[in-house]
């Protein structure tokens, strides 16, 4: 494959004694749409950070091309960066926006014009230049950041949650635009999101990351069929997470039950947390399931629907596009590819028990409810 | 329809009221300061004189450029170091900002005396301790040599402007920082910037406008600052508001009224374009308009180079300027406002190239507290007979040496070795005078010719007394015919008595000083006790006003030139002090100010100068007035120091008595009245408007 390009060794960061980033060890190729994707707080945006030389690691090494480049000031790296909320300079037009990193290299002024103007049409921003940039929607703003950091010619583009600031639609849209905007230049894109469908949808690599720590790298295929453990499983799209015991390679033991699997590897009887993805169980009448239990709560999600059941006491959520009744008695047949075993980790016990989700759910509905309520005070 | 509108008009003319009772001070300023006479309450036609005198007072441009020098320095200093600190702020945690935000608005709200005051002991304390560092490090190395003593000036007034005006550049700059976003400066390091570029290229445009606005209003503070210029500038410096104080002393020249009308329109044209450029960039804001061009190179060249020709300008002339002080020998005098004709002190520079630094004080009192205090630097002071004898038994006068001053053969054995320096060491005359009664004859029927005029119950609510212990007090003792050098503790208290009773009888319309003037002039009251070089002023603005020395005597004053014992300049000193004793610089003096000269020659020989420079004759009697003949001077008296006893017993009596130093203002009821009448229009303009926001709100309810 393609050869690498940064590599970040045994990276730690603390701020105030909190320990940030925890020995982060990291391979990043060149022409990659890396990932990293994690909950607030994970420690992504500080690594980003480094990449681009903003903060400096408490410890362990970057290099760049083979080169440690800890000590580099930003100005000095091949890399650029597209900030969170843009951060144009007001003071300028998109034209000048965009000149700006080739004015500083002072590129000569005809070469300017014509790489601006070369951006601008990558960025479908054409016939813009003289507007001020506080006149642009939210999505152009964004294209003229894009812009400004690539045409620099970076060897890598880093972007930290760059679509966060707009809405749905607009996000698909520059989803598709960046990935082919990464695909056209053929530079490595270093992107952080905690949008996991983004992540899947974009990245080559996805880096799952938490509590400073790198918890998966993998493909998105990868990151989500074959979770490592109980955080990636349930952040990577929806999981019931239960307690089983492997009894022998091939067959999983819960409820007291057997069920048979396509993972091996474990100890004879070692303890494992058991993934099922809520798309891979089938509703079925009682007699025909393997295990049997009550619907608590139905949600309609268009394509289909959420279904809460109940399964000694275990919430699960099962993705169908069958409908029941709640209250109602069925039975669940999950096939052998649909169970991923999982080792035990620091996570276990944590997630993945849908009792809570549907908690989630009213909360949900309260808020929503809440705010119709203020809303119609306004009235 | 028809009610709102009249609402519209009434609510117009109470703010149209309200506005009034604030501008009409200024207004009247403005009006007077184009009067062609000398009076402020006597309208006399419309001239530009004023302001022509105004270009050849000395005075008035030197402290126009040392009050522009130290503002634009102040500004510039402070705006730099007020940017730089509100970034410092910003990219602080918000603990310690919150904190440090807290302390940095401290000294605005502060009263200014008291920052005055505060760095006034700092610098003062500072200095004491200097000369031992100062030594020590001239003795160790050979590299360059500190001066052993620093003393109040321009150098201090500029750190205490540059503290003052900080807080205000750091309070506009930080909101613009706080709206900034956080990452501009990281976007402009990641396209390739240094943080120095990223600072110029991106910060600096972008809180331009806090930067700019912090600026002028720094500037404005600055020019506008009294107070702490007052503690700071020393005796060598003073600026145009210091010298207005000063003026005020002696005459209300118009003079006054014409460089503060000056000062208003500056500082008025100051607020307007900050106004301006706000309310113009929250439209811009707010519009978004649409930059149609980016300004031309050459334009923009153009600029910088203007830019850079200004600030280049600035720095030569400060160099200069600088220079040009250090290298010259100088002269450091305080005296009375409006008490020389200026065109000696440029006479004076011409002629021996010592740079004459200039300073008024208003009394002898304040002279000698200042003195005392080791704030001031002067070389040649003009304190009054009974005040050089305090100096000198308190022996903060040095011996002078007359082999420098043969001028002094000049000055009238009458006025040599007075009783305040017996054997005539420390001083030199400068001129002298009488006090005496001035009333307007139009007012007053019978021709006054006792001290009793001014205790008599007929006059009531027409007499100005004196606002000062000594001559008030003096008045009384002659009236009872007693010394007016007594220390006996019963005739003082007996003089005492008089002045009470007829206060509590209200002869006395108030106690003044300056304000005599104008209400003399104006008509305003009928009988005051002055001195008689004031008088003649007077006379130009109100014929009708007549002067006596009471038959009873009066005092007879001396106001003498002396040096300082800590005077580093004493050379100088005397050069200045002979020039001013030369029958020319008396004749001159005696010609601008209307006190009478101790130089023989110069006295009887002022007639003739009078004429040949008015083509007209002297009156007589003004010529009586300003020099009285031996008949008048054998019923008056000089000063002499008392001793601390009986000092505090002035001090006590005049307390007791009631007089406070500002008792000369409206009387109280007068205030009150005016405060009542301002807050009942400011309750009737909020009650309108709040009533009519009510209807509206109420109508917009309505129309949902």
């Amino acid at each position: 494959m393609s050869k690498e390009l940064i590599r970040l060794h045994d990276l730690c960061m603390a701020f105030d004694d909190e320990l940030v980033l925890d020995h982060i060890n990291l391979c990043i190729n060149d022409s990659e749409f890396l990932t990293l994707l994690g909950p607030s707080g994970c420690g992504k945006t500080t690594t980003l950070r480094i990449i681009g030389g903003f903060t400096t690691p408490t410890s362990g090494d970057v290099t760049f091309d083979g080169v440690r480049i800890n000590d580099v000031p930003p100005h000095k790296r091949q890399i650029n960066t597209v900030f969170q909320k843009y951060a144009l300079f007001p003071h300028l037009d998109v034209f000048e926006n965009i000149a700006f990193g080739l004015r500083i290299a002072k590129v000569p002024a005809r070469e300017i014009e014509e790489r601006v103007m070369e951006m601008l049409e990558v960025v479908s921003l054409k016939g813009f230049e003289r507007r001020r940039v506080d006149q642009l929607s939210g999505g152009q703003q964004q294209r003229v950041a894009i812009a400004r950091a690539l045409v620099n010619r970076p060897k890598v583009l880093l972007l930290d949650e760059p679509l966060g600031a707009l809405d749905l639609r607009l996000r698909k849209d520059m989803q598709i635009e960046l990935k082919r905007i990464q695909q056209q230049m053929g530079i490595t894109f270093i992107y952080v999101t905690h949008d996991q469908e983004e992540a899947l949808t974009m990245s080559d690599t996805v880096v799952v990351m938490d509590k400073g720590r790198i918890q998966q790298v993998g493909s998105p295929e990868d990151i989500y069929n074959e979770p490592q453990n109980a955080f990636v499983a349930d952040f990577i799209g929806e999981s019931n997470i239960l307690n089983g015991t492997m009894v022998r390679d091939g067959v999983v033991r819960m409820y007291r039950k057997e069920f048979p699997c396509v993972d091996g590897g474990f100890a004879p009887n070692e303890p494992v947390d058991v993934v099922i993805r809520p798309e891979d169980i089938d509703i079925v009448p009682v007699d025909q399931g393997q295990l049997a239990g009550t619907v608590t709560n139905v949600t309609f999600k268009g394509m289909q629907y959420d279904i809460i059941v109940d399964l000694g006491g275990f919430k699960w959520l099962v993705q169908t596009t069958d409908h029941s009744p709640v209250g109602s008695q069925v039975g669940v047949k999950i096939d052998p590819d649909g169970f991923h075993i999982m080792k035990k980790s620091e996570y276990s016990g944590m997630f993945g028990d849908y009792s809570s989700y549907s908690e989630e759910y009213e909360e949900l509905a309260d808020v929503s409810a809440l705010e119709e309520e203020e809303s119609g005070d306004e009235e | 329809m028809k009610k709102t509108k009249n609402n519209n008009l009434g609510d117009r003319i109470l703010i149209g009221l309200v506005f009034l009772f604030l501008y009409a001070p200024i207004l009247i300023l403005i009006i007077f300061s184009f009067n062609s006479g000398t009076s402020s309450s006597v309208w006399t036609g419309f001239s530009l004189h004023w302001y022509r005198e105004l270009l050849n007072n000395r005075l008035i441009l030197t402290s126009v450029y040392t009050t522009l020098m130290v503002s634009l320095l102040a500004t510039i200093i402070a705006t730099i170091a007020g940017t730089f600190a509100a970034i410092g702020f910003y990219s602080m945690r918000r603990k310690s900002r919150d904190a440090l935000m807290a302390v940095n608005n401290i000294p605005m709200m502060n009263a200014d005396i008291v920052t005055g005051v505060s760095l006034c002991l700092l610098f003062v304390a500072f200095f004491r301790g200097w000369g031992s560092i100062a030594g020590w490090i001239n003795s160790i190395q050979s590299w360059f040599v500190l001066p052993n003593r620093l003393s109040l000036g321009f150098g201090t007034m500029l750190i205490a402007h540059v503290c003052f005006n900080i807080p205000y550049v750091i309070l506009a700059v930080g909101p613009k920082l706080r709206q900034m976003d956080r990452n501009l400066i990281d976007a402009a390091q990641d396209l390739g910037c240094t943080w120095m570029q990223a600072f110029w290229k991106v910060v600096i445009p972008e809180i331009k406008p806090g930067v700019v606005s912090g600026a002028l209003t720094a500037f404005t503070m600055s020019v506008d600052d009294f107070i702490i210029s007052y503690f700071t500038a020393g005796s060598r410096t003073s600026t145009l508001a210091m010298t207005i104080y000063g003026m005020t002393k002696k005459r209300v020249s118009p003079q006054i009224n014409a460089v503060s009308t000056l000062l208003f329109t500056t500082v008025l044209i100051l607020l307007i374009i900050i106004n301006i450029r706000e309310s113009s960039m929250q439209k811009r804001a707010e519009k978004g308009t649409i930059r149609t061009k980016e300004p031309s190179r050459t334009a923009r060249i153009l600029r910088r180079v203007g830019a850079g020709a200004l600030a280049l300008a600035l720095l030569v002339t400060l160099i200069v300027t600088g220079r040009a002080a250090n290298a010259r020998p100088e002269v450091n005098i305080c005296s009375w406002g409006e008490y020389i004709d200026e065109e000696l002190i440029t006479q004076f520079e011409e002629e021996t190239g010592i740079a004459v630094n200039y300073q008024t004080v208003e009394s002898n009192e304040a002279l000698y507290s200042l003195i005392e205090m080791g704030g001031a630097d002067f070389d040649v002071i003009v304190p009054s007979d009974y005040m050089i004898a305090r100096l000198i038994e308190e022996d903060m006068l040095a011996e002078l040496n007359f082999d420098n001053i043969p001028n002094y053969k000049l000055i009238d054995d009458q006025y040599k070795n007075l009783s305040y320096d017996p054997e005539n060491k420390y001083s030199v005359p400068y001129t002298w005078g009488t006090l005496g009664i001035i009333y307007n004859t139009t007012m007053v029927d019978e021709e006054i010719t006792s001290w009793s005029a001014m205790f008599d119950p007929k006059y009531a609510g027409q007499v100005l007394m004196i606002n000062n212990s000594r001559d008030a007090l003096a008045s009384a003792l002659l009236y009872l015919g007693y010394d007016i050098n007594t220390t006996d503790e019963a005739e003082l208290r007996d003089a005492f008595r008089v002045l009470k009773d007829a206060k509590n009888a209200g002869v006395y319309q108030a106690f003044v000083m300056d304000q005599v003037f104008q209400k003399m002039e104006g008509g305003n009251a009928a009988i005051a006790m002055y001195y008689a070089g004031d008088y003649l002023t007077m006379l130009d603005n109100n014929e009708d006003l007549a002067f006596v020395v009471p038959d009873e005597g009066s005092n007879w004053f001396v106001d003498a030139m002396c040096v300082l014992k800590t005077s580093p300049h004493k050379a100088e000193a005397e050069a200045w002090i002979n020039f001013i004793a030369s029958t020319e610089s008396n004749l001159a003096n005696m010609d601008y100010i209307w006190y009478a000269s101790p130089n023989a020659e110069a006295l009887a020989d002022y007639p003739r100068y009078y004429q040949d420079l008015y083509d007209e004759e002297l009156d007589e009697e003004i010529y009586e007035i300003m020099a009285p003949g031996e008949d008048v001077l054998e019923r008056c008296e000089i000063y002499e120091n008392l001793p601390t006893k009986t000092l505090q017993l002035y001090n006590d009596l005049w307390n007791e008595l009631g007089v406070s130093e500002r008792s000369d203002s409206p009387p109280t009821g007068l205030i009150i009245v005016a405060v009542l009448l301002l807050l009942a229009i400011l309750c009737a303009v909020f009650l309108r408007f709040n009533k009519r926001r009510r209807s509206q709100n109420n109508r917009k309810r309505v129309n949902r």
